[in-house]
């Protein structure tokens, strides 16, 4: 066993572990961010994806032990991070929907870009791979805002879906590049 | 898995005294995307893990004095990928290094793997393994017993596996300078973009004053146990201009060398051979065209 800190989604947690403890089973069983899944545990399937550093990796096929002491994020720390219009919800879906974001201590409007997007697309039918094409599309967009959709295609190669058949996931990308774009800012003395 | 002790090196020689203590069931992990795999299923079952990731001299890349171009084996594909980001962009050929760590895989695989664990796991599919061998990189490994410096064909056993002894830690990769070679183009066919190859192919030329390529190396992987050298149709290419030389026909003679007609009895093998003379075929085109426009430009 071994004592050791990460820090998800800004909040440090410290736990002594069995040096076997994947990064998948100290988010979900150590620090209880079940948002992170668990679909094939073989570093195919892209359901645990989460953020380590800025950077995308499988949490299936990391040991917690290799990134002790980095900075995690998951698809929890998602939408707090940015705040995205969301128009075309109505208060009242969002109000039963969107609730594990309150207990995070979010605002309802809070969502990130493609989170919206994906809700407005309906780029999920039973959402169990959700997680992990978010963060790896986060990952991916910050990278490359203007995607062709091959190129959205290409980057999930790693991520797999049972239900959409991916056509609404690539429009959801699209839709969410534009608005994760960075604006071009203001001249400095106008 | 089975149980084993972790533990996190922050230099070289520590990782080397780590690995000598804890005896033959120590084993490095770089990034882990192979090992990991295999002790999940108990197909490695080290008692001891010495991690690299501490070990700040084993990652990125710098050109030496003389041209050549050393990586560090605990380099990731994701940053080799981003190379042209970086300080130290990639020159040249050496440009294809990059690519090729930038198309395997995916996202998530490529910021933890490495090319030294590619080269390590030395599974003929893992396209570092056939670039190496392709591209004549030197090895550069060290343990308790000292350094030593291996050349790519001779670090891959024919039979699989690799010449590491125990507790020896691959250190950095030496690719030629520029001059080594005048093109180099990498090639390969999977079923879908994150599917291991069913065959990869490499053409590496070098031309000579006269823009005849004076040498040539054609490599490939994926099909045998350690990639294989395709002589025969290296030699054709040797003499003759890049405009003049039938790539379709060097194929074909680089398939009858790796995979002979009679070897090929499954329709995964015939597969293969066909593969073999297509994607020889398209390497040589493609070097060719590069050797030409990089002769052409200087
Ligand atoms: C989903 C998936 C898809 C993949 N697709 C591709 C693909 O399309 N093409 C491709 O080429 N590869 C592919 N790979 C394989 C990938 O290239 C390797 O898993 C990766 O490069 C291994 O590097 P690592 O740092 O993770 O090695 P590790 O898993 O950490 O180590 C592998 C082996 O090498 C040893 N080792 C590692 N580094 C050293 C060292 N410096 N000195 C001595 N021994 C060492 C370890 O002890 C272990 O035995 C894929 C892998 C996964 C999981
Ligand atoms: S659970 Fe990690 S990739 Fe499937
Ligand atoms: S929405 Fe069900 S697996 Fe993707």
């Amino acid at each position: 066993m071994q004592t050791m800190t990460l820090t998800i989604n800004g909040t440090e947690v410290t736990a002594e572990v069995d040096e076997r403890t994947l990064l998948l089973e100290f988010i979900r069983d150590v620090a209880g961010y079940t948002g992170t899944h668990n679909g094939c545990l073989e570093a195919r399937c892209g359901c645990c994806a989460v953020e380590v550093d800025g950077d995308i990796v499988k949490s299936c096929n990391v040991l917690a032990l290799q990134v002790a002491g980095r900075s995690v994020t998951t698809v929890e720390g998602l939408a707090p991070q940015r705040v995205a219009p969301l128009e075309h919800i109505t208060t009242q879906s969002l109000a039963g929907v969107y609730r594990p974001l309150d207990a995070l201590g979010a605002q309802d409007d809070d969502l990130h870009p493609l989170q919206a997007a994906f809700h407005k697309c309906h780029a999920l039918q039973c959402g169990f791979c959700t997680p992990g094409m978010l963060m790896v599309l986060k990952d991916y967009l910050e990278d490359n805002p203007e995607p062709t959709r091959d190129e959205v295609r290409k980057a999930i190669g790693g991520n797999i879906c049972r239900c959409t058949g991916y056509q609404h996931i690539v429009d959801a990308a699209m839709e969410a590049a534009e608005n994760m774009r960075p604006v071009a800012a203001p001249a400095a003395d106008g | 898995m089975k149980p084993f002790s972790f533990h996190s090196p922050r230099g070289l020689g520590e990782a080397v005294d780590l690995l000598e203590r804890h005896g033959p069931g120590a084993q490095v992990i770089a990034g882990g995307q192979t090992l990991l795999l295999a002790m999940k299923e108990r197909l490695a079952r080290p008692s001891a893990l010495v991690s690299l990731a501490e070990v700040a001299d084993l990652r990125g890349w710098r050109y030496t004095d003389s041209g050549a171009l050393e990586i560090g084996a605990a380099t990731t594909y994701a940053a080799l990928a981003e190379a042209e980001l970086t300080g130290v962009p990639l020159r040249g050929w050496h440009t294809e290094i990059a690519a090729v760590a930038g198309d395997l895989a995916d996202r998530p695989v490529r910021t933890m793997g490495t090319i030294g664990g590619a080269l390590c796991a030395a599974d003929p599919r893992f396209d570092m393994v056939t670039l190496v061998v392709a591209l004549d990189a030197e090895l550069d490994t060290v343990g308790a017993g000292g350094g030593r410096t291996i050349r790519a064909a001779e670090f891959f056993d024919p039979v699989g596996g690799t010449v590491l002894r125990p507790g020896e830690i691959l250190t950095t990769v030496r690719f030629r300078p520029q001059d080594g070679f005048s093109g180099v183009a990498f090639e390969k066919f999977r079923y879908r973009v994150f599917d291991a190859a069913l065959v990869s192919a490499v053409c590496a030329l070098r031309l000579g004053a006269d823009g005849a390529v004076a040498d040539a190396r054609v490599t490939v992987g994926a099909v045998h146990p350690a990639p294989v050298l395709a002589t025969t149709a290296a030699d054709r290419l040797v003499g003759g201009t890049p405009t003049a030389v039938d790539t379709v026909e060097i194929g074909l003679v680089a398939a009858d060398e790796v995979l002979p007609a009679e070897q090929a009895t499954t329709s995964v093998r015939r597969y293969q051979r066909e593969l073999i003379g297509v994607l020889v075929g398209r390497a040589i085109a493609r070097s060719h065209e590069r050797a030409h426009t990089t002769t052409a430009g200087s």
